[in-house]
């Protein structure tokens, strides 16, 4: 689908931002969940088009193992989430890749499974990335108790009593996920052949049904230990308590090269956040409904900053730096809107551009958006990327052509000299080990003839030098007959030209880059909240917490 | 599955291929894994990242339409080991693609270089005909010649001693795709191709890659990682109990 020509709000180009501005890592590493996120696209179809939700199946024994199935049935198909509950000694309980057990285990079912696929399933699933699914299933995950709060959540509730309410509010979630894995992974079924459905047409759709599934799971086998425990003395979870729960989740580096492998997507995501912020600036009226739906989510934006808790020194920062934007955000918009602005939801932005620090503009854009369902939420539906479509790169441009355009679109990263060491000072590469992307010190460690071709800016300046070695006029397929070492770039060049928001315009190889910039903005598409980094490279964020769960939604499922 | 076969796993397996379903020799790989491995084994094996991803292309398109192409990526990555660029590389002439000094083709080399040229190369005018060879493996050459037939709008006819296959604007192929297949090399004519080619009768059959197809595979895939040090490790993942 063209969605540029369908575009009902033309008007909102000329308030869109630049690339320049929105693809810096800074920025980006401010990035906040907002309506178009995942999970919320997630939930409100499941809502407006009336999913039913059961647990079909709950075959879980006194010690917590066992195996259930959760049942998600929308208008055309039926998804079951199949959760396998261990008993997972505490020396083995780790969120690292490397580990080999888990408390939990899952994998999204296309459909039931019968009998024979959960036997099937059973001796797959529990082994994780060792294991094999197939075509009928589309992810495949596991989950980790949080030991602190998944206990006294048990002992409290087999006492008769709720759990305390701070030690909840401090951990957040019960348990959390260490790896989602979708499309096509460990034999799963390929992402293009489901892309088609209504249902998952935006993105990881599978994967945010499944993490909504297993906090379902994450309280259902808390509240079924505490029964063994407990037995009638027990009582299930206070629905507000439960409501504040999530689904935790470790994201180590593995998540941070995405972006720049995917430059399509990472496109088509920013770009329908920018023209959904675009088309909120472009209006010339401030509707008095959505100024009360804008003052309601400054206030919940407020609320969670001041839960939202961080130990590391750059997060500890910039939480301050939030904290004091909104407050100054809601002292500016008291009396807000002034009678007869032109653009009175523009001159908010363009006031917080020089007023707030990045996270402050960030977390605004998201305040705005959150009112304006009808004018954005049918974004959410050009999210998605058929990157096949972008593959076949074109070798009729000219030498000349592309020159220009790497001088356009590549002026940030032209300039970079690459001989100072602080330019060039890490490399990403591809652990042996466990095979996933890691980060290493060029000058450190060994390996960087083993780098992988995420260095983006080096990439284009060396192409922008070997074309000028080349008549302007000879066509790019006569250029990479002798320069094979050169596809990869010529192809991202001129997939940036028709997707101005694909390349992140920072050089990910300097020495004070920071992987968890990206992994931000990833995890702030998904919904992901609480974003709380560990160290510069992995974090802790939560899932869905606040929201509802699909026994709100169904409770005769769970009677 | 016991726990002998568990440890019995290769653990830097990039498939991570574990228990084979349904008891075959080999493991079921989706397309997307197909893709990525093929990837992984081409670049381990000395091309460069850009023509990697044709050969995970490659492969991924073969095998969409139940043909092995993760056993001809292998085949044909084993053929060019120890060959230079100059080597395996096209050289461009207005009716022939060949190569230089009695060498032999990569077909992805050779298939990229196809793609890159598209209507350069003036196929479905005045009958205009190509010569293109010797070329090993040529069955790694259909997924260029289909993408080639799409960006020319022009049906096309890959005609050799052996056989003719016809690849269409739309991604059909039809003919002697098996007999294709069994070719080590040849030298052929690809050409326009008037009238139809009626609609595609292969169906996608099969994702089981053989265990020695893996194996080979994931041998050069492998060459493309870093051992771990305990400086990598550090700070690279969560590892904590709260």
């Amino acid at each position: 689908m063209d969605c540029a020509s369908l575009n009902p709000f033309p008007q909102a180009a000329a308030f869109r931002r630049s690339r320049s501005e929105v693809m810096r890592l800074a920025r980006m590493g401010c990035a906040h969940p907002t309506r178009l996120s995942f999970l919320r696209t997630l939930l409100r179809r499941v809502t407006d088009q009336g999913w039913v939700f059961a647990r079909p199946v709950w075959d879980v024994d006194d010690t917590g193992v066992g195996r259930a199935v959760y049942r998600a049935t929308g208008p055309e198909r039926t998804y079951s989430l199949v959760a396998f509950a261990h008993d997972l000694p505490d020396e083995m309980r780790s969120d690292r890749v490397i580990a080999t057990a888990w408390d939990a285990t899952f994998t999204m079912f296309d459909g039931e499974p019968s009998q024979d696929d959960l036997d099937r399933l059973q001796a797959n699933v529990p082994l994780q990335e060792a294991g094999r699914i197939s075509r009928k299933e589309l992810s495949l995950s596991r989950a980790n108790r949080s030991v602190r709060l998944f206990e006294h959540v048990i002992d409290r509730l087999a006492a008769g009593q709720q759990p305390d309410f701070e030690e909840v509010e401090s951990v957040g979630y019960l348990m959390r996920t260490t790896a989602v894995y979708g499309s096509g992974k460990f034999g799963a079924a390929d992402l293009a052949s489901i892309s088609g459905r209504p249902e998952l047409c935006a993105p990881f759709q599978v994967e945010m049904l499944s993490v909504w599934l297993t906090r379902q799971f994450t309280v259902d086998i808390a509240e079924h230990l505490a029964r063994v425990r407990g037995g009638d003395r027990a009582v299930q979870l206070d629905p507000a308590i439960k409501r504040t729960l999530g689904v935790g989740n470790s994201t180590g580096l593995g998540m941070a090269p995405f972006l720049v492998r995917h430059p399509v997507l990472l496109n088509n995501w920013m770009m329908a956040r920018e023209e959904a912020l675009a088309r909120v600036r472009a209006q010339d009226t401030a509707d008095p409904a959505c100024v009360a739906g804008f003052r309601a989510a400054l206030s919940d934006a407020q609320e969670n900053a001041a839960k939202w808790a961080s130990t590391h020194p750059i997060q500890v920062t910039k939480l301050d730096e939030l904290r004091r934007d909104l407050a100054k955000l809601a002292d500016h918009t008291r009396e807000w809107p002034p009678l007869n602005d032109p653009h009175p939801w523009d001159a908010l932005w363009r006031w917080a551009e020089e007023e707030l620090s990045l996270e402050g503009q960030e977390a605004l854009l998201s305040v705005m958006l959150e009112p304006h369902g009808d004018l954005i939420d049918g974004l959410a539906d050009c999210m998605i990327a058929d990157e096949q479509a972008t593959f076949r790169l074109d070798g009729a441009m000219t030498v000349s052509a592309l020159s220009d355009r790497l001088e356009r679109d590549y002026d940030w990263a032209l300039d970079i000299d690459f001989d100072q060491p602080e330019n060039a000072a890490r490399f990403w590469y591809v652990s042996e080990e466990k095979l996933e992307p890691r980060l290493g010190n060029r000058f450190e460690e060994d390996g960087a003839a083993l780098e992988q071709p995420l260095c983006i800016a080096r990439l284009a300046k060396d192409l922008h030098i070997a074309l000028a070695m080349w008549r302007g006029d000879t066509p790019l397929a006569t250029f990479l007959l002798a320069h094979p070492e050169h596809r990869l770039m010529t192809r991202r060049a001129q997939v940036v030209q028709r997707h101005p928001y694909s390349e992140v315009r920072d050089n990910l190889i300097a020495a004070e880059m920071l992987p968890i910039d990206l992994m931000r903005c990833k995890l702030a598409f998904f919904g992901a909240s609480r974003f709380d980094p560990r160290s510069d490279k992995w974090v802790r964020i939560s899932l869905f917490q606040g929201l509802p769960y699909p026994s709100d939604l169904c409770p005769e499922g769970w009677a | 599955m016991t726990s002998a076969a568990i440890d019995d796993l290769e653990p830097n397996d990039p498939t991570r291929s574990g228990p084979p379903l349904l008891g075959e020799d080999g493991a079921w790989l989706s397309n997307n894994e197909i893709e990525q491995l093929c990837l992984k084994a081409a670049r381990g094996a000395g091309m460069s990242w850009g023509l990697a991803e044709e050969a995970g292309f490659a492969a991924a398109w073969l095998a969409r339409r139940g043909i092995d192409g993760p056993l001809a990526v292998l085949t044909q990555l084993n053929h060019a080991q120890g060959r230079g660029w100059n080597e395996i590389c096209p050289v461009v002439a207005p009716d022939r693609l060949y190569p230089a000094d009695g060498h032999i083709l990569c077909p992805i080399a050779l298939g990229a270089a196809l793609c890159d040229h598209g209507t350069l190369l003036g196929l479905g005018a005045d009958q205009k005909s190509l010569r293109i060879g010797p070329v090993s493996h040529p069955i790694l050459l259909l997924p260029f010649l289909s993408d080639l037939a799409r960006t020319c709008g022009v049906n096309l006819r890959l005609a050799w001693p052996g056989g003719t296959v016809l690849l269409g604007v739309d991604g059909s192929l039809l003919g002697d795709v098996d007999v294709l297949g069994a070719e080590t090399a040849f030298e052929a004519e690809i050409s326009g191709h008037v009238g139809s080619v009626s609609h595609d009768q292969r169906t996608p059959q099969t994702r089981l890659v053989a265990s020695d197809t893996l194996g080979g595979l994931n041998t050069y895939a492998l060459t493309t990682t870093v051992p771990a040090s305990d400086a990598s490790r550090a700070g690279a993942g969560a590892d904590d109990n709260e």
